[in-house]
């Protein structure tokens, strides 16, 4: 493999079996649904079953009469709107006035078991005046009779709208030599994490609320519980136990979660509102259908000129990151490629459908897609090779965008080398038979936002506290959320290498409120770099007290000594040394069980124009990846048979989490492409199963080889960027782009099914144009 | 997701089973692997008071010779490969059925009378009810063809077209004795999707019984779906036949997955035999089987597709059995 | 049986006991009522193989088994399969190569697998991927889980 083996630290840049491996592989790890409290309730949600309506009233006297009943809940009684964005709060844990779509929550019980919570609801009755229904995003961009949200812009559902130009569009294709537009359209397609959304909660006599909720961000739920429930933070303890995956899905606060803590008060009872697959799928968040239209201008020597971008993006019933997505698929556009002009317009529209939200590479996936396919277009029209038209524009290092992202590293064009070499694409691309083909798909993500969702922009993103007492065991404690991708893992090789120690030294703790700090947990791809960054300060605080300890000890200036294994010891002697527990407990004399805390923030970025901070990030991940593919002409299945996949995540810190994350994204990429699909009729989702949300199997899993080739970031930790979600992105276009090479057809819309890849066969073999010799 | 309650029998003989199935006509389903029916009664479709289990029926497990109980797992089928590669279009459908966790419980009977399936029947109740319900559970509107007479739910089992093209009997016993017919006669051709099998009050398949001259004739079922694993058929082609030198002594075909029930298209084979059908034959042959099923989009590729591959799994099913390949 | 009849079965090797209705899922047992919560519930419905255990040596997906009908019968759950001490080479073999991520399929993908490699010693990699179709994992691509299964059978890392 053409990676960097070099290895300047002991753990860090090897691969490091996940921490929690062996209490997962012998079922011994605790989920949420694990959790079992005395005396605990069950809690089931009552869901519309009308797509919009006006609720005239609720009658729930013959639920609450049931015997084992023990509270049944409408949405008055907590109105107070939230929503993961502070500017659109818009949902509510219970609909209030009225529903939006078909499973909306109207009302909930707690009951002694589930067959009783199920009867209650039963009994519930709810009379609605039935409204205009929306499924369509299009229609709602107009005033519409009656819209989803008082919030949408002048009478429509639209929920969010950015214009933005900058340098002058017109004026660079009125002088292009090429330009290239895609239409795409994209299926939503949903986070489908095994474990189903799941929160326990127990109000105790004390005044306090504690819940452990299956969540990516507890920071998010801890604030939103808050503010819903009117109780403050400090008398609120959020747990996160382990979580069986989230991919965006788990990052907002969910309904179910306040739902649940509501409950909990209301009965003084603990409660456990355990989610269907069914209700999982009405919860969604997951990546958005959407529409977009991607024109490209090229000068005569391939050099870009502008993208001319529109986005009409169906955001279902609630905000959500919906803001953030509007934006994401414009800007997103911004890299791997310098793009000196630049006009987006972006629309996100309610819908009366299972809301929206982020699903890993968020805003990034579907505007890539159509991007990667316009390029390849343009390469085929130009005759200049894929490869070499985007080197030809490849952003440079220590380099500004036109709408001033920062970029610091890029390893782009060591990316597009190693899949080049690697994949055989120059014997191959045209080259292969009809119904074979390669193609190159890249790719371009934030590592971390500068703009989060935080109480001010000045307070760190990330805080990591360490305590080590005479045992030798440092405790790490930080609301970072492991969500199967390794974090803590990370978190505790971070700690091991600063200090020097042994790994099973380290004690990742459980996120808790009451003694994590704040660190803005699982999304944007920003965990190893922001936590990264404050385990390292943490942990270097840490080693100083140690240092000096052990310079006491040896008699010997701070600045002579390094740090070995399990050991402190002279730079010009290593045989003059002390222990790390001598080290340790030497410097607990003075003041008892060590701690230590660090924190980051990023530094300011960014233009000052309205959305500027939309996409900022401290680093960006690049990928350049090529998919070969085997397509059946008469029946168009075909089977991606292998990816190469060359990317830069800066230096890989646990290299076996890195190719995890790079296959599972490459898995998840795959479905969007093969099958995935929430299909509707009309506001109707028809497959809200697993069976029938097709989620590819092993079988077809492509081999892939994963080329890292990064070189280290300036700002990451230890130079690693991030590798969560980037590599999803590649993995469209790779495939899409390949069909094309192997049919000399364009699918712009996902996914790809056999039907649609045969009627692109027979709609070319229509007009009598052959293709590689059919 | 819980079950509601019903009553659990579980009778030890043929004997009992039907005397229990008499008393209960109408008011009891039969429980075999549960890996059809217990999903169905997690969604609320059309639950029955009593469960009768099979399990406990000696007589209905195992397989020896050219009998296949009722109750075989699909996974002790496919773990015998000496008794499968007798019979190839078996062995093709049998490993194609679902996923290894469902072959592992699921059994020969209860593929063979899988309920037909929709998108606007397999689902839960409150998904039915936001609908209004459907024909085949809890309704009286069709919602694929607007409609109020006739269900287009379509028979999803895997065995049934495969063990019709080999000619295979089924036996039953009901109130009046065992009697035994060939495997196709289960299926209703004039029902539809809830009127879908000849079984009268009382009875229960019994066994499957593979004829003599189908052991080592040349076949194969050909399963159209999204996946490798999980999905059930959205196209089945099963072929089964005798060919001497390239010409044809026999030839059987059926197909599921498109129709409410499985079909043979005996007049379509039968005019093929004593042939050595050309390339040309094949295909229009082919493209009659497709030109006479009647898919609907009730399933998660579009019913004019999986029409057109009728036609194309016909062919190669037809082609790879003539011809056939290693595994 | 009366409607709540005590069902009598081996679990884990041990004999066990527990009163059960007849709709009473096997799942339902194991996790609520024997609180053995390694068994997982993903879907209920037969589509994510997170509740498989074996019952009489053989993967089943206990959400879709009535618990009476495990009478008399054997039922392993990924307890069961877990050694006293340590890991069995399967399960050392998913850590060691970074087969788990979220790890809330790992209890079944385990579970089959240790039945597959019982069965099949030295089963090639595309039996390996057919004999795990039925267990859904969404982190990892199942490359892992298949090197790992692979690299057990090939008698460790």
């Amino acid at each position: 493999m053409a990676t960097s083996e070099s290895r300047p630290y002991r753990l860090l840049g090897g691969r490091i079996p996940y921490v929690e491996g062996p209490l997962k592989v012998t079922g011994r790890a605790e989920y949420t649904d694990d959790i079992q409290r005395p005396g605990m309730l069950v809690g089931r949600v009552l869901r519309s079953p009308w797509p919009h309506a006006t609720i005239r009233a609720i009658d729930v006297a013959d639920a609450r009469a049931l015997p084992g009943v023990s509270a049944v809940l409408t949405g008055e009684k907590y109105p107070t709107p939230f929503g993961v964005l502070p500017i659109t709060h818009d949902e509510t844990a219970i609909a209030v006035g009225k529903v939006r779509y078909i499973g909306d929550i109207v009302a909930a019980v707690a009951a002694r078991d589930e067959r009783t919570a199920e009867e209650a609801l039963a009994r519930i009755r709810v009379d609605v005046e039935p409204l205009p229904d929306y499924p369509d995003p299009e229609s709602g961009t107009r005033p519409v009779a009656v819209p989803i949200h008082a919030r949408g812009l002048n009478g429509t559902n639209i929920q969010k709208e950015v214009v933005q130009h900058f340098g002058d569009v017109d004026a660079a294709f009125a002088q292009a030599a090429y330009t290239a537009r895609v239409r795409g359209t994209f299926a939503g397609v949903t986070h489908a994490f095994t474990e189903p959304l799941v929160t326990v909660a127990e109000a105790t006599p004390d005044g306090r609320l504690t819940v452990w909720s299956a969540t990516q961000v507890p920071h998010y739920l801890h604030r939103a519980l808050s503010e819903v429930l009117g109780i403050p933070l400090h008398r609120i303890r959020v747990v996160k136990p382990e979580v069986g995956g989230g991919f965006g899905g788990k990052s907002d606060p969910l309904p179910h979660e306040i739902v649940c803590a509501a409950l909990a008060i209301e009965t003084g009872r603990p409660v456990k509102i355990l989610f269907d697959r069914e209700d999982v799928f009405y919860t969604n968040h997951g990546r958005h259908p959407t529409k977009n239209d991607i024109r490209i201008a090229l000068d005569a020597n391939g050099q870009i000129l502008a993208y001319d971008i529109e986005a009409t993006i169906d955001g279902g019933a609630w905000s959500s990151f919906g803001t953030v997505t509007t934006y994401y698929n414009g800007v997103l556009s911004m890299g791997p490629y310098r793009v000196p002009n630049f006009r987006y317009k972006g629309r996100r529209v309610y819908t009366t459908k299972p809301p929206s939200g982020a699903m890993r590479a968020h805003g990034g996936t579907n505007l890539r897609y159509s991007i990667e396919v316009a390029l390849d277009e343009l390469a085929e029209t130009t005759g200049i090779d894929p490869f070499d038209l985007r080197a030809r524009n490849a952003l440079p290092s220590d380099s500004t965008t036109v709408n001033q992202f920062h970029i610091g590293s890029t390893s782009f064009l060591a990316c597009l080398a190693a899949a080049r070499e690697r994949s055989g694409w120059d014997a191959k691309f045209r080259r292969l038979p009809y119904g074979r083909g390669v193609g190159l798909g890249c790719g371009f993500y934030i590592s971390g936002s500068n703009s989060p969702i935080h109480f001010t922009p000045k307070m760190p993103q990330s805080t990591v506290h360490l305590k080590v007492d005479m045992d030798g065991g440092i405790a790490v404690h930080s609301m970072q959320a492991d969500i199967g991708q390794g974090s803590n893992t990370l978190l505790a090789a971070i700690v091991a290498e600063v200090l020097g120690v042994d790994l099973d030294r380290v004690h990742v703790q459980r996120v808790d409120s009451d003694v994590s700090p704040i660190d803005l947990g699982s999304y944007s791809s920003r965990v190893t770099f922001m936590m990264g960054n404050a385990a390292r300060a943490a942990a270097e605080e840490l080693r100083g007290y140690l240092l000096d300890a052990a310079a006491e000890l040896l008699g010997t200036p701070v600045g002579e000594l390094e740090v070995g294994p399990e050991r402190y010891q002279r730079r010009s002697d290593p045989s003059s040394s002390v222990t790390f527990l001598e080290a340790l407990h030497k410097a607990m004399e003075r003041r008892g069980a060590l701690t230590a805390s660090g924190s980051y923030q990023t530094r300011p970025m960014g233009g000052s124009f309205k959305g500027a901070r939309a996409g900022t990030a401290p680093a960006y991940s690049f990928a350049a990846y090529v998919a070969e593919v085997a397509v059946d002409v008469e029946t168009g299945e075909y089977r991606v048979e292998k990816i190469w996949a060359a990317f830069d995540c800066g230096r890989p810190l646990n290299r076996l989490a890195v190719e995890g994350q790079i296959e599972g994204s490459i898995h998840m990429g795959l479905g969007q492409v093969l099958g995935e699909s929430m299909n509707y009729r009309g506001d109707r989702l028809l497959n809200p199963s697993l069976l029938e949300y097709k989620i590819p199997m092993p079988q077809q899993m492509p081999e892939v080889e994963i080329l890292l080739v990064g070189a280290d970031d300036p700002d990451g930790p230890f130079g690693a960027k991030e590798a969560g979600e980037g590599p999803l992105i590649a993995t469209l276009p790779a495939v899409g782009n390949a069909l094309y090479d192997a049919l000399g057809v364009r699918f712009p819309e996902l996914p790809i099914t056999p039907d649609r890849v045969l009627r692109g066969i027979d709609q070319r073999r229509a007009k009598g144009v052959a293709w590689k010799g059919s | 997701m819980h079950l509601d309650a019903f009553e659990l029998h579980r009778p030890t003989s043929v004997d009992a089973t039907v005397r229990l199935a008499g008393e209960l006509a109408g008011r009891f389903d039969f429980l075999a692997g549960g890996t059809d029916l217990l999903p169905n009664y997690k969604m609320h479709l059309n639950l029955k008071p009593h469960l009768i289990a099979l399990e406990d029926v000696g007589e209905l497990h195992g397989h020896a010779g050219d009998r296949i109980g009722a109750m075989c797992r699909l996974a002790d089928l496919e773990a015998d490969a000496a008794f499968l590669d007798r019979y190839p279009p078996l062995a093709d459908a049998v490993r194609e059925v679902a996923t290894p966790l469902v072959r592992a419980s699921g059994t020969v009977g209860g593929n063979l009378l899988v309920e037909t399936r929709c998108f606007f029947f397999n689902q839960s109740y409150f998904w039915r009810a936001s609908l209004g319900f459907c024909l085949k559970a809890d309704g009286d509107q069709c919602h694929v063809v607007p409609q109020k007479e006739r269900c287009y739910a379509t028979f999803s089992g895997d065995l049934a077209p495969a063990l019709m093209a080999l000619d295979a009997e089924v036996e039953i016993a009901g109130p009046s004795g065992r009697r035994r017919h060939p495997v196709g006669a289960l299926y209703d051709t004039a029902g539809d999707g809830i009127q879908r099998v000849t079984l009268r009050p009382g009875e229960l398949v019994v066994a499957v019984h593979l004829p003599p001259g189908a052991a080592h004739q040349r076949g194969r079922y050909k399963k159209l779906r999204v996946r490798p694993s999980y999905d059930f058929p959205e196209l089945g082609v099963a072929v089964a036949g005798v060919w001497d030198d390239g010409r044809v002594s026999e030839l059987r075909l059926a197909v599921g997955g498109v129709d409410p029930h499985p079909r043979r298209f005996d007049d379509l084979t039968d005019a093929l035999v004593d042939h050595a059908p050309s390339e040309e034959r094949v295909r229009a042959l082919g493209e009659e089987v497709a030109r006479r099923v009647r898919p609907v989009h009730n399933t998660f590729l579009q019913a004019d597709y999986r029409r057109r591959m009728v036609a194309v799994y016909v062919r190669r099913a037809l082609a790879e059995a003539r011809e056939p390949v290693a595994a | 049986m009366s409607p709540s009849a005590p069902v009598r079965f081996r679990l884990n090797g041990q004999p066990a006991e527990a009163p059960c209705e007849a709709p009473t899922i096997l799942l339902d047992l194991l996790r609520e009522q024997l609180r053995l919560t390694g068994t997982k519930r993903g879907c209920d419905l037969g589509t994510c193989g997170c509740c498989t255990v074996l019952v009489d040596g053989r993967p089943t997906l206990s959400c879709l088994t009535l618990a009476r009908l495990v009478d008399g019968h054997e039922v392993t759950t990924i307890e069961g399969v877990s050694p006293a001490q340590g890991l069995s080479p399967v399960q050392r073999a998913f850590v060691e190569l970074g087969a788990t991520q979220c790890g809330f399929c790992t209890p079944g993908f385990i579970v089959t697998a240790t039945a597959l490699l019982r069965d099949h010693p030295h089963p090639t990699r595309a039996e390996i991927e057919r004999a795990v179709s039925g267990n859904l994992c969404r982190c990892t691509g199942y490359r892992k889980i298949v090197d790992a299964i692979e690299t057990a059978a090939r008698g460790g890392t």
